[in-house]
């Protein structure tokens, strides 16, 4: 496909049953424009990290297609994982390595030149306040470095599509207000962004087109105001618990609730 | 170089980074135990028996210590980092790269091929100055090191991807590799035990290596070596060609 209008990702009918019999994803399609900031969002266990596996050759899917930039994620693995930086949940940083080495070796996986590399680890330490760590191996560091860390790690090798699966699940608001700050500028620079996040005012101020996944299906995909008309609610949290079944949370009734 | 070229170096220098980094643990512990094993076997044991074959008994041993050194830190190794990085998750990093099967399956190959050859190479130095040994046949020697070198460092391969638990590894290695190579004929020779263990000896793939390694250092063998060169280079084509096969379609290693 590529050539013709390219999405930075079109997922079409993905499917992705694990040998123990769960169907985590259930024919699920998606198409995220060049330079979008995409969000998606449902409960634990819905599918999101899966999906996310799946494109970035984590999971094989058991059916369907993944187009990154127009690359087949699977026929053509090379180009399409070359066009993705992963930001993943969990830390997953090699502890035998320095942050300098973290960053050098990914470089590296990616095919990067000796020389690139250097430039870029020495760029992404300093836009991640992490220069004067640079020699310090990642067990070392803290939870917030580790996690500043894995996104510098995710933009290494320049990727055109950057997935972010939870990247600020248990971190200081002033480091997420910086990692947004950082994610948003790359987005204005081009970037194409997927976000996953328990956060829905984040995923509400960031996003401008948001997929609801719930059961390993999209029940829902448009702007936050969108998903509020469909669920006819006033805001896109309320539309959240619509979708999970609960809207006596919804703050407009616990307020209620209260005042009376 | 190409971006391929870079992507299996690097994975590759990742390897021996690991290796590196612990290096008293890695290269240290093997070396010792390795010197050990000489000095037992070649001042306690070698005092009594003093020939075997008509070679001097230590020198007879060494050989089989330094396939031992290789073939076990080649194993351990591999099975060791690919197993950590499964539990850190790092290797989600290495597998969520643009590089191929192949390119990870070399790379970790040749990480524990160069940990074991960097523990025989120590080793055989030292050898030569304390000892009398001597090469006799190079274009032997050099092709059942590598064989066994890269046989045993796709074993551990196969065990890391396998395992799901550390016990995984220490268990394939205390009651499989070890017994193997210590039955394998590395204190003795199997011509000169009783029946039926003379017999058993024989069944022992790792004989055959040892039996390679040791008619290239000191020109004595009980083993047809063409046929014992030929059919390890079958077996360690064909445990790479499984190892491939587990890559590819991402056992354990994908979800």
């Amino acid at each position: 496909m590529p050539g013709t209008h390219e999405k930075a990702l079109e997922i079409v009918d993905l499917q992705k049953r694990y040998p123990n019999g769960v169907e985590a994803l259930r024919g699920v399609s998606i198409a995220i424009e060049p330079g979008d900031f995409y969000g998606l969002l449902g409960p634990n266990g819905a599918g999101k990290s899966t999906l996310i596996h799946c494109t970035t050759g984590l999971a094989q899917p058991t059916g369907g297609e993944i187009h990154v930039f127009g690359h087949d994620a699977i026929s053509d693995y090379g180009e399409a994982r070359a066009a993705v930086g992963l930001a993943p949940q969990e830390v997953n940083l090699d502890q035998f390595l320095t942050c300098e080495e973290t960053l050098e070796f990914h470089g590296g996986y990616f095919g990067m030149r000796k020389a690139d590399r250097q430039e870029r680890t020495k760029e992404l330490l300093e836009t991640f306040s992490l220069t004067a760590k640079a020699k310090e191996r990642t067990r070392a560091l803290s939870g917030g470095m580790k996690r500043r860390l894995i996104l510098a790690r995710a933009l290494m090798h320049r990727p055109r599509l950057l997935i972010l699966d939870e990247p600020t699940a248990g971190v200081d608001i002033e480091l997420r207000l910086e990692l947004w700050h950082y994610v948003q500028k790359i987005n204005a620079e081009g970037v194409t962004i997927l976000l996953t996040t328990h956060y829905l005012e984040e995923a509400d101020q960031l996003c401008g087109r948001i997929a609801f996944i719930a059961n390993g299906e999209i029940a829902a995909q448009g702007t936050s105001e969108d998903l509020s008309r469909r669920y006819d609610v006033a805001n896109l949290e309320d539309a959240y618990l619509a979708l999970v079944g609960r809207r006596e949370l919804s703050r407009s009734h616990v307020e209620g609730d209260v005042a009376a | 170089m190409t971006p391929a070229q870079i992507r299996f170096l690097s994975l590759w220098r990742r390897e021996v980074s690991r290796f590196m980094k612990i290096k008293r643990q890695t290269l240290g512990g093997p070396l010792l135990e390795t010197f050990l094993y000489i000095s037992v076997f070649g001042g306690a044991l070698g005092s009594r028996i003093k020939e075997l074959h008509g070679i001097e008994y230590i020198v007879f041993v060494i050989p089989g210590l330094i396939m031992m050194a290789l073939a076990t830190n080649a194993f351990t190794n591999n099975s060791s980092s690919i197993l950590q990085q499964k539990f850190m998750g790092a290797i989600h990093d290495q597998l969520s790269s643009p590089a191929s099967p192949r390119e990870l399956l070399l790379a970790f190959c040749l990480g524990g091929f160069v940990r074991g050859l960097i523990v025989a190479t120590l080793t055989f130095i030292v050898s030569i100055v304390l000892t009398s040994l001597g090469v006799a046949h190079v274009l032997v020697l050099i092709p059942a090191l590598f064989l066994v070198g890269f046989f045993f460092a796709n074993l551990g391969v196969l065990i890391g991807v396998r395992a799901e638990q550390f016990d995984d590894v220490a268990f394939a290695q205390t009651f499989i590799l070890t017994p193997l190579i210590f039955l394998g004929g590395v204190f003795y020779s199997a011509s000169l035990l009783p029946q039926p263990w003379e017999t058993l000896t024989r069944f022992n793939p790792v004989y055959y290596m040892i039996s390679l390694v040791r008619y290239g250092f000191v020109g004595f063998t009980e083993v047809n070596i063409p046929l014992a060169l030929g059919a390890l280079t079958v077996a360690t084509a064909a445990l790479f060609l499984v190892n491939l096969r587990l890559f590819q379609s991402g056992y354990k290693l994908r979800s």
